[in-house]
């Protein structure tokens, strides 16, 4: 047994000179905070936001050379949870001073969590972003989001494949959903490809749908629940269900696959957020059979051919530095167009910052896109996007109608759906 | 007696730590916990308000739809896997079975997956056109493709094959590890008596590793009524709520929707409530003597 | 007939090695490929695997996550089995009533969800950091404490030592050595099957934590695999080459741990009782 022995003291001796060096180790971090010198940053996506503000820090080098940005890369999931643990728990220790939040989110925490957040009314001029970024990231009067990311939509097409049904861009562009059901229709029957790709347990095609109308799942208090009636839900509803029933989209069951789908030339439209354009273009073999056109629009009055899908806005933290990170922002993200330029060049991101949007850099053409010039195009189509107020019950919203859709699906009636789903949304969201 | 008294003391002394450091890291926490399931509201702004949590989790029907399904996942996996676990790993304590290193690391290895890969290729795999399909329709045991994602039966069927998949090799070590402190003189006696191994499996081996039995039965339970994992990654509760658990249904509370931790807390309460009886019922029955 | 039953077993466990070892053998041919052949699902192995290292460690402190995640799981693991088989011990051998009854409290703790544990105990350990920051929040101790002893372990060798021989103890007791020394020389070794296996369950059950060292840990440097992993697929087009190519590597020194220690589950390496 003496092996035994030898291995287990073996361990342990390992165990407490690792404990030593990582003692040192932590001790630096565990300060960190209390000393304002370094301002920190929550942000996901490495490709994207986490690269915007590595620029940012770059830019602002000139303004203040002092001054230290440490950028921490997190899935948006895990922000979400570690802001709310951090947060209700009341212990501050940790927490960044910079963090981004998706718009859909961001009601939902600047009203629980009312002196987290840092009002930065005084260093912005929030009418020089889209109109569309101002009622999530503000509340009760007070400006607490920096409006960066846009989600602005479009319908991303394959042209050779319309070319073989004997259509043009054109054809799709301006659309109803209705007009897009119709002529998707005879494109499956000629190209035995699918129109579009869906996923029913994550209908987020619902959202950009309803937002074409300028309405939303709850009135403009964003807290009346306001489904049962709403024609532009009942539409969105439809739609979706028509598109399934009658052939014209096929479904996937997760991210990856939704990808595979039109990775692999599966579909012939993808209706998204322009977020989703270097995934688009990962495929690099069909470069030059794409185009992006304007998302179609439900057939209600005052519904516009433009909408919006995710998009994410950045938020001081009411901690000590916070002065600091939103000198920081103002002198970016909030005022600075060459900085948008190289943002679009160098990254891709387009931004909301709308005097930055008619700068040179954005009216480059993409060969992917048979030379199209989608940015311009994309910023063309934000403008438009309808202001509409997310409130806080968005995604409690979406799983109640995603049971929902279900029920819908197998045939109950609509209007029973649209009560059953105000009820549900009322009794669970008082 | 002095002397007894005196190791009483040891026995005490031996578990103290334990004592101590589970009292911190759990019970103060859930201490807390229970007077947070007493207050309710957004985020920060808690107000205390009774019973109403309470009062609300038995009239919200999600909350009742992912206990049902919790429900349907503990009686139809528990007892299955413990039974598969304990027949592995029985089958795998024969000295005279060739490749056994091989085999139990294989059904052991499901264990260790790492979630993102776990819920990638379970969706891959079951995919109304994957692979699993496939297979089923060239042997024609089935006709047409199952949904299986999209359908309210048989979504909740795929996450019972995922826990099975996942858990039953974890279950086996703790079968083999008891398998090895059962005394082997007893099996000699039995074979000169004229017992054959399936007698041998029922008469020794079941009755021996009672108290292992026991484990398992009571930890899968709890891992059961607190399942996350799976409906979390692989279905996303869906379709519908068809396949949410009251675990997800807490997660969702906290941090999925605008939070309300203090119903979140209440709704986790029911969860002890529901184990300590279904323990009590367990402890009952494996025969804890008292 | 006894031929027939051999080929039987064998089929049927062939079959079960090749359904629990498939999603992993995906997982290898995955980390050869590029993110799109990945997600079109494709099975044969591509030429993309140093491609997707050398990306995962350029971009990536794997290193130190790797690093973290040993230390986290090797500390809780030792400081685990001696802590738990030290009360699953006691609360057998010395058992009375008053013991029973805690104990059972003890199993209280494990029939909360630990969601419902975050937030409390995260405010527990902000008190912490007040007065030892080295164990406070952000620091790879706040991760392990919680985990250095839990009710299920001390229930696991609880279980086990109601098989455990009471003439051993007793002939030791003749022999003169002391309580402790009966549990160190006599118990240890002739359980390390359960230690075994215990070990095994609580590496990985450290090694995959997510939900705990994701809230309390916040600087970049002491990231752990489980977190790492999480952050590769935080963008909105994740590379799921890298993305396999890092649960590869972190999958393996569970695999390890399990390799070498799965020799305690073979009959006839007990027995032996000298220490």
């Amino acid at each position: 047994m003496k092996k035994w022995k030898i291995i287990f003291t073996a361990i342990l001796l390992m165990v407490v000179m690792a404990a030593c060096s990582s003692e040192n180790q932590s001790n630096g971090n565990a300060e960190g905070n209390l000393e304002p010198d370094v301002i920190t940053a929550w942000a996901w996506d490495p490709l994207f936001n986490i690269a915007a503000l590595e620029l940012a820090e770059k830019r602002y080098d000139q303004v203040d050379e002092d001054f230290q940005l440490e950028i921490i890369e997190n899935a948006q999931k895990d922000i979400v949870q570690k802001l709310n643990t951090g947060l209700s728990s009341g212990t501050l220790n940790g927490m960044p001073n910079i963090v981004l939040i998706e718009d859909y989110r961001a009601q939902s925490f600047l009203q629980a969590y009312p002196d987290a957040f840092y009002d930065i009314s005084e260093y912005i001029n929030i009418d020089d972003f889209a109109d569309y970024k101002k009622a999530p990231t503000s509340f009760d009067g007070k400006q607490y989001g920096l409006p960066f990311d846009t989600g602005v939509t479009g319908l991303y097409l394959r042209t050779d494949y319309l070319e073989e049904a004997g259509y043009t861009p054109e054809d799709l562009t301006n659309i109803t959903w209705d007009e897009f059901i119709e002529v998707g229709k005879d494109i499956v029957d000629k190209t035995g490809k699918s129109m579009i790709s869906l996923n029913p347990n994550d209908p987020d095609h619902l959202r950009h749908m309803i937002q074409t109308t300028g309405q939303w799942f709850t009135k403009e208090d964003g807290e009346t629940i306001d489904i049962a009636g709403n024609e532009a839900v009942k539409q969105a509803l439809q739609v979706y269900k028509t598109m399934l029933e009658e052939g014209i989209a096929k479904t996937n069951s997760d991210w990856s696959s939704r990808l595979a789908d039109f990775n692999s030339g599966k579909v012939v439209s993808v209706a998204t957020g322009n977020w989703m354009t270097p995934s688009i273009k990962a495929e690099e073999s069909q470069s030059g059979k794409w185009t992006v056109v304007p998302i179609p629009r439900l057939s209600v009055d005052g519904a516009v051919n433009a909408s919006n899908l995710g998009g994410s806005s950045l938020y001081v933290l009411n901690i000590p530095g916070k002065e600091k990170a939103a000198e920081f922002l103002a002198s970016t993200f909030g005022s600075d167009n060459d900085f948008y330029e190289e943002l679009v060049t160098e990254v891709g991101a387009i931004g909301t910052y709308l005097p930055a949007l008619d700068g040179e850099a954005f009216n480059q053409t993409d060969e992917f896109f048979a030379n199209q010039t989608v940015t311009a195009d994309l910023v063309e189509w934000m403008k438009e996007i309808p202001n509409v107020n997310y409130g806080m019950h968005t995604y409690a919203i979406m799983d109640i109608f995603t049971g929902e859709l279900q029920n819908y699906r197998s045939g109950k009636d609509i209007d029973e759906v649209l009560n059953d789903a105000q009820q549900q949304a009322e009794a669970q969201l008082n | 007696m002095g002397l007894k008294l005196n190791r009483s003391i040891i026995g005490w002394f031996f578990a103290s730590l334990s004592i101590l450091l589970i009292s911190m890291f759990y019970f103060y926490p859930m201490l807390q916990a229970l007077i947070l399931s007493f207050k309710s509201g957004m985020g920060a702004n808690l107000e205390f308000t009774g019973l109403d949590n309470y009062v609300r989790l038995f009239n919200d029907p999600v909350a009742m739809i992912a206990l049902r399904n919790t429900f349907i996942y503990l009686i139809f996996q528990v007892p299955f896997m413990i039974l598969l676990a304990m027949f592995f790993s029985v089958l795998l304590n024969n000295p005279n079975l060739k490749f056994r290193g091989f085999f139990r690391t294989a059904i052991f290895l499901p264990s260790v997956i790492s979630l993102v890969a776990y819920s990638v290729i379970f969706k891959y795999l079951f995919s109304t056109e994957g692979i699993v399909n496939d297979f089923l329709l060239k042997l024609s045991i089935i006709s047409e493709p199952i949904e299986w994602l999209m359908d309210p039966f048989w979504a909740k069927v795929l996450i019972i094959i995922a826990i099975t998949w996942r858990w039953t090799g974890y279950n086996m070590i703790f079968y083999l590890a008891g398998l090895q402190n059962v005394d082997k003189s007893i099996y000699e006696a039995a074979k000169i008596d004229g017992a054959n191994s399936i007698q041998q499996f029922f008469y020794i081996t079941i009755p021996m590793l009672k108290p292992i039995i026991l484990f398992t039965a009571i930890t899968s339970t709890i891992g059961t009524l607190q399942l996350f994992d799976e409906p979390m990654n692989i279905t996303g509760g869906g379709p519908g709520n068809e396949t949410l658990t009251i675990s997800q249904y807490i997660y969702n509370i906290s941090f999925e929707y605008t939070p309300d931790f203090g119903y979140a807390a209440a709704v986790s309460f029911i969860i002890v409530i529901l184990t300590v009886v279904f323990s009590i019922i367990q402890f009952k029955i494996g025969g804890e003597k008292d | 007939m006894n031929k027939l039953k051999t080929g039987f077993i064998y089929t049927l466990l062939s079959m079960v090695a090749f359904i629990s070892l498939f999603p992993f053998l995906w997982m290898l041919i995955s980390m050869t490929n590029k993110s799109v052949d990945i997600s079109q699902g494709r099975l044969l192995p591509g030429g993309h695997l140093f491609e997707n290292i050398s990306k995962l460690f350029e971009n990536y402190d794997i290193g130190s996550a790797l690093f973290n995640s040993f230390f986290i799981a090797v500390v809780a693991t030792v400081l685990c089995l001696i802590i738990s088989s030290l009360a699953g011990y006691g609360f057998e051998i010395y058992r009375s009533k008053g013991k029973d009854i805690v104990f059972n409290i003890l199993l209280l703790s494990l029939m909360i969800p630990f969601a419902a544990l975050m937030v409390p105990l995260f405010r527990l350990f902000g008190g912490i950091s007040q007065v030892f920051p080295a164990i406070g929040i952000d620091t790879l101790y706040a991760v392990i404490l919680p985990y250095v002893t839990t009710a299920f372990f001390i229930f696991l060798f609880r279980q086990n030592t109601k098989m455990f021989s009471r003439e051993l103890i007793e002939a030791a007791r003749m022999d003169g050595l002391s309580e402790i020394g009966i549990f160190f020389r006599i118990y240890m070794p002739a359980m390390k099957n359960t230690f075994a296996a215990a070990g095994i369950i609580s590496f990985m059950n450290n090694w995959n934590n997510y939900l705990w060292p994701l809230v309390v840990l916040q600087s970049p440097d002491i990231k752990t695999i489980p977190l790492l992993i999480s952050n590769l697929g935080s963008g909105y087009s994740p590379d799921y080459g890298v993305i396999y190519t890092a649960i590869v590597i972190g999958t393996i020194p569970t695999a390890l741990i399990f390799f070498f220690l799965q020799r305690y589950f073979v009959e006839g390496m007990t027995g032996s009782v000298k220490g």
